[in-house]
């Protein structure tokens, strides 16, 4: 009989495995689901787990990944508030976050319905919200005129304002500009007004260049003149210290300006025939007075 | 387990709801004694049969709790999920490396999250169309007239320029249960923020800051709001690094060259003014010196001469005033003849005979300017 009881043992986990399969799911993180009797919703599951259910066909689950899920539309051109035809996509980030109505409303409960119907409504909050701008919103170097946050929050608020006024139990976690663009023909035209942009700034740094060089060259030249002209400013107050200097020893030849006289004139004839002087002299000048009061030899001897 | 529903215990709980076929209800236990030599053989061949089935559960049952092991790698984390929960609370869910166990499919279920390693993503819009094997190979096509937008990526700058720009991002999971259990698939999430970043960062750049002025400025504006968008969609990921590459449109490259040839001109306009600046304050700097010495040593020498030739007066004056006439007729004599000691040319003219004045002519030549030295020339 001992091993009676050790097959009953083993035949009552397996009777208990086969009722936990039909009676329990689980609901996995990042998951949620709805739960239907006989096809209407009954509980709506949001954390994971494992829960309860009636077998089919009474009840039926079904799940939905809540995970937040990747979408971005179609490139497509818009009109702004100043009638550039601007190209934009816009990416979004969204989650199932009430299953029983995203099972209710979305056509098969599928996640590309969804999409193509957030495609729709992202068509009409483009071009709503796009159209109220002037492309000088979306580029500007100027922070204050620049409304790019502004507008992808508006484009944000009003797909979210129709989600929940339908209350597809869809919302929106994030929206956001993927990508700008302009039609191709448009962008020849910035081509050729980039080439000529491109022209003006080379002939203006040719000039501002040329126009730089002599600026800084005059600014050389005149800062150069000044320094010599205070170096002879300096060199003439120089001397007259000196003279000044000087003129404290005149008193010295006060004492006999007579002989400070007769010294100037000796020193000066000293200087004065230096060199490269040609000197006419006749016998009255000593020291050639010499010659003249030579005594004669006396004639006749 | 089929083999052994012909015995009266053992298959009654087995097969439930399986096998119709197995028509006996329970019965009481046959009379052993009355079994034949055939039936015998059968219940030996039954039993071994039997022995077999129980090792064979038996190992089941071992390999059924050993598949519970798993490693989990250097590069990555784990979490178990229970009954598709995560055990643990936030980061305790996390397993680091080594060997774990878990109860096998369908109580638990492992998830391996990689996280060490840096993740790289490379931003899709912004760039003009390469094939694959064009990228490999360097080699590209060249520029049509225009961007097919279908095709072909830019971005706008703030100044309404069109310019090819593309950024490559580095980041770290930092909240692996976020990374995973939250989105369906992140790293397309940060992709579309790099992106984001990239064309959001050049609507507020002119042209010439994203290519030459500020590169860092817009690298660091496009790293700025990559960063703020993951952290305000929760990706939990923190970003490392971020490279950004820009270049203009390549059918515009020859007028973009000759921009930067021009700046390069006038950058080296701008050296050679300001190196003949340098020289020229230099010289004058000299010059300036020069002339503010020259001054100084005039007046050193003026006020020395002056002070001897005062000392001299002093020295002279004695005797000057002993003896006046023979001092001045001294003097006069002297300097002659260090006067006729240097003149060149010495003319004496005696007087004439009868008293009158006589009369001569000089030719004088302008000297030639001559050198210092003072060449004797009459």
């Amino acid at each position: 009989m001992k091993r009676n009881v050790l097959t009953l043992i083993i035949g009552a986990v397996l009777v208990v495995i086969f009722a936990l399969l039909l009676f329990v799911f689980q609901v996995r993180q990042s998951e949620v689901a709805v739960v239907t009797t006989f096809g209407r919703p009954v509980a709506n599951l949001t954390e994971p787990g494992a829960y309860f259910k009636w077998p089919w066909p009474v009840q039926n689950v079904y799940k939905f990944d809540q995970r937040v899920q990747n979408f971005e539309d179609k490139f497509s051109p818009t009109l702004t508030a100043d009638q550039n035809n601007l190209l934009t996509s816009v990416y979004v980030g969204w989650k199932i976050n009430d299953a029983s109505a995203f099972f209710r409303k979305i056509p098969g409960a599928s996640v590309p319905a969804a999409q193509s119907m957030l495609e729709s409504m992202l068509r009409s909050a483009k071009s709503a919200v796009i159209g109220k701008h002037p492309l000088s919103e979306f580029v500007n170097a100027n922070p204050q005129e620049l409304k790019f946050g502004e507008i992808e929050n508006e484009i944000e608020l009003s797909v979210q304002n129709e989600l929940h006024t339908n209350n597809y139990g869809i919302e929106i976690e994030f929206l956001g500009i993927k990508k700008l663009g302009l039609p191709e023909n448009v962008v020849k035209n910035v081509f050729d007004r980039m080439t000529s942009e491109r022209q003006v700034l080379i002939s203006k740094l040719q000039n501002d260049g040329v126009a730089q060089a002599a600026i800084i060259k005059s600014g050389a030249d005149r800062q150069a003149s000044e320094m010599i002209n205070n170096a002879v400013a300096s060199a003439t107050r120089i001397r007259a210290e000196g003279e000044a200097e000087a003129a404290q020893t005149l008193p010295v030849f006060e004492q006999n300006p007579q002989l400070a006289n007769f010294l100037l004139r000796v020193d000066a004839i000293k200087a004065a025939l230096n060199q490269r002087a040609t000197l006419i002299l006749d016998e009255r000048t000593p020291p050639f007075d010499l010659f003249r009061n030579l005594p004669a030899n006396p004639p006749g001897q | 387990m089929k083999h052994d529903h012909d015995h009266p215990h053992d298959h009654d709980h087995d097969h439930d709801h399986g096998h119709g076929e197995s028509g006996h209800p329970p019965a009481p236990p046959e009379p052993v004694a009355t079994v034949d030599a055939g039936s015998q053989a059968l219940e030996e061949a039954l039993r071994s049969s039997f022995v077999i089935v129980k090792v064979a559960m038996a190992v089941m049952v071992v390999v059924f709790l050993g598949s519970g092991f798993f490693t989990v790698g250097p590069q990555e984390k784990a979490v178990i999920l229970r009954f598709g929960k995560p055990v643990g609370e936030g980061q305790k869910a996390l397993l680091t490396t080594g060997l774990h166990w878990s109860f096998p499919y369908p109580i638990d279920e492992v998830v391996h999250i990689p996280i060490t390693e840096v993740q790289k993503i490379t931003s899709t819009v912004g760039w003009y169309f390469t094939t694959p094997e064009q990228d490999l190979s360097g080699e590209e096509l060249p520029p049509g007239q225009s961007l097919d937008p279908a095709r072909d990526g830019y971005v706008l700058t703030a100044d309404r320029n069109i310019i090819h720009t593309r950024a490559t991002l580095y980041y770290h999971i930092d909240d692996p249960l976020r990374y995973v259990f939250d989105f369906t698939n992140a790293a397309v999430t940060v992709q579309n923020a790099l992106n984001n970043a990239l064309i959001s960062s050049a609507a507020r750049f002119n042209v010439d800051d994203i290519l030459l002025r500020d590169q860092a400025g817009f690298k660091d504006a496009v790293l700025l709001r990559v960063t703020e968008l993951t952290e305000a969609e929760k990706l939990g990921v923190s970003i490392d690094n971020c490279e950004v590459q820009s270049v203009p449109p390549r059918q515009l490259a020859g007028v973009f060259s000759a921009v930067t040839t021009a700046r390069e001109t006038r950058t080296k306009a701008l050296q050679d003014a300001q190196s003949q600046t340098n020289q020229v304050l230099s010289a004058a700097v000299a010059q300036a010196v020069g002339i503010t010495n020259l001054a100084a040593t005039d007046r050193d020498n003026y006020v020395k001469s002056l002070k001897a030739e005062a000392k001299r007066f002093t020295d002279l004056l004695p005797q000057y005033q002993k003896y006046p006439a023979l001092f001045a007729q001294q003097k006069v004599a002297e300097a002659m003849t260090e006067a006729l000691t240097n003149v060149e040319d010495k003319m004496f003219l005696p007087e004439r005979e009868d008293g009158k004045p006589r009369e001569i002519r000089l030719m004088v030549n302008r000297e030639p300017p001559a050198p210092k030295t003072g060449a004797a020339t009459p």
